[in-house]
């Protein structure tokens, strides 16, 4: 549990919290409404025999007790799509609606691209961005296994995407990944500060240029799925300093527990309204760890 | 670069809406309106489908769904597309059996009678559109892409009779 300790103090129940993070996680997969519906899906599921259990708090997510989802037809088919728990939150916070304009500006492998597109209604614009070459083709091969019609695909640094005003944009950053740890437990043994702070560098202006793109009125959400508050709080309120007429909303997703964003750390003041980003933690919900802020544009 | 270069210089060319549509009327009986406010453009060998009138002022890797590919006068739907829109179809499309769904989700050939027109058809189970094949000669060929086939052995929930 390499790099957790410097969480002590922050994270509730610090035991049970790394206990959790040394459990594998839980199976999870998202219902996709552009092929299919709720009730269809699980009907099939059940008649198969498949045990699945929706979500308390999501009635679009469903555990399932398998060890291959992927080799599901209805995976084949695209009616549902393998996603963590977790990360359906920013979605969901973001509230996409059918015909805005909509930019995910880290998309690949466009889990969340996926998800938008099916609040959306298969309509409006959804413009699914990301430089990596080889992660722009899962990114493709999702959508169209969802069957996106509303997407395209670009392949922009975020920090100098063209002017274009959108009514929303998903900030899913680049991070140490340290919330993933029960998918891959590799991963905490590559984090270092230097790390965080590196990411930190590429993180503040991707943050800053989504703000820039939103509209008077829009919506910004940036999340990422790891601990470091240099990575996380850090960010949000370096971003607020830089870009004027922005300010900071409550993230609150009814069922989920949460604790609330880190309004100082090892020395650096962050402000109190930082306590309005969520950080969910791998024992409240069972789920990765997770960092949400949400912005609104004045 | 300007805004409108920009776009002049996009390799998707657009194409007549009710040209598009009425191939896959006339091949499927898939009435128009389902298409009714997407657009569809070509680039390559490619047709895309796309959710607005007209594309972003943007360098786009992609524009919504490959819906069909052309070569020469022959053109084949994509899985995709039938995934999304075969469902409507009211011809030359088929809904197979347990076992031959197996088959077909592996990628397989096999004998098949049914009221079909050589050519890409549309294969369902149990009413879900698996994807497209090509039936000639009393043959179905499953068209499924590579990496969406899933071997025998692999598939979990297949086929609900047997399940496993
Ligand atoms: C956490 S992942 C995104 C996961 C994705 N949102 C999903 O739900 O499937 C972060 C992504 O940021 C991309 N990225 C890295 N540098 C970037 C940059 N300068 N601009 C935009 N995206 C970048 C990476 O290629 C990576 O795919």
């Amino acid at each position: 549990m390499d790099g957790l300790e410097r969480y002590r103090d922050i994270v509730p129940e610090f035991g049970s919290f790394l206990e959790a993070m040394s459990r594998s996680l839980p199976v999870t997969a998202r219902i996709n409404t552009l092929k299919t519906d709720r009730d269809r899906l699980i009907f099939r599921l059940t008649a198969a025999k498949v045990p699945c259990r929706p979500f308390s708090w999501y009635d679009l997510g469903l555990k399932l007790e398998l060890e291959k989802p992927g080799n599901l037809i209805e995976n084949l088919m695209g009616h549902i799509h393998v996603q963590e728990e977790i990360s359906m939150v920013s979605p969901i916070v973001l509230d996409p609606k059918p015909e805005e304009r909509v930019l995910d500006m880290c998309a690949a492998p466009g889990s969340k691209t996926t998800q938008i597109a099916s609040m959306m209604e298969n309509r409006g614009l959804l413009v699914a961005n990301d430089p990596a070459n080889t992660r722009v083709a899962s990114l493709r091969s999702n959508c169209e296994r969802a069957g996106a019609i509303n997407v395209v695909v670009t392949r922009y640094d975020g920090r100098r995407f063209p002017s274009q005003k959108f009514d929303r944009v998903l900030v899913d950053a680049p991070c140490t990944g340290q919330g993933m740890a029960r998918k891959d437990l590799s991963v905490l043994g590559r984090w270092s500060l230097k790390r965080s702070l590196g990411l930190q560098r590429l993180q503040r202006p991707l943050l800053k240029r989504a703000m820039e793109l939103a509209k008077p009125g829009g919506t910004v959400v940036y999340s990422t799925c790891t601990f470091a508050p240099e990575e996380n709080e850090a960010v949000v309120s370096w971003a607020l300093d830089q870009v004027r007429r922005v300010r900071l909303e409550k993230v609150l997703v009814k069922g989920l527990e949460s604790c609330p964003g880190l309004v100082e750390w090892n020395g650096s003041l962050f402000g109190d309204e930082m306590e309005k980003c969520a950080r969910y933690y791998p024992h409240q919900n069972d789920t990765g760890g997770f960092f949400v802020a949400k912005l609104i544009k004045e | 670069m300007s805004q409108s270069s920009l776009k002049n210089r996009s390799p998707f060319q657009p194409l007549d809406w009710a040209e598009v549509v009425e191939m896959w009327e006339s091949r499927f009986g898939i009435p128009l309106s389902i298409f009714e406010g997407a657009s569809f453009y070509r680039k390559g060998r490619n047709v895309w489908i796309f959710s607005l009138p007209e594309i972003p002022d943007l360098r786009c890797e992609s524009v919504g769904l490959r819906f069909m590919s052309v070569r020469g006068r022959v053109w084949k739907p994509t899985t995709y597309a039938l995934q999304l829109f075969g469902h409507v179809a009211t011809k030359n499309a088929v809904d197979l059996g347990p076992d031959q769904a197996e088959k077909f989700i592996a990628g397989e050939r096999q004998s098949l009678e049914a009221e079909l027109e050589d050519g890409y058809v549309v294969v369902s189970y149990q009413g879900e559109v698996l994807g497209c094949g090509l039936y000639s000669r009393g043959e179905l060929v499953s068209q499924l892409p590579k990496e969406r086939r899933i071997m025998k052995e692999g598939i979990e929930n297949c086929l609900s009779s047997g399940g496993s």
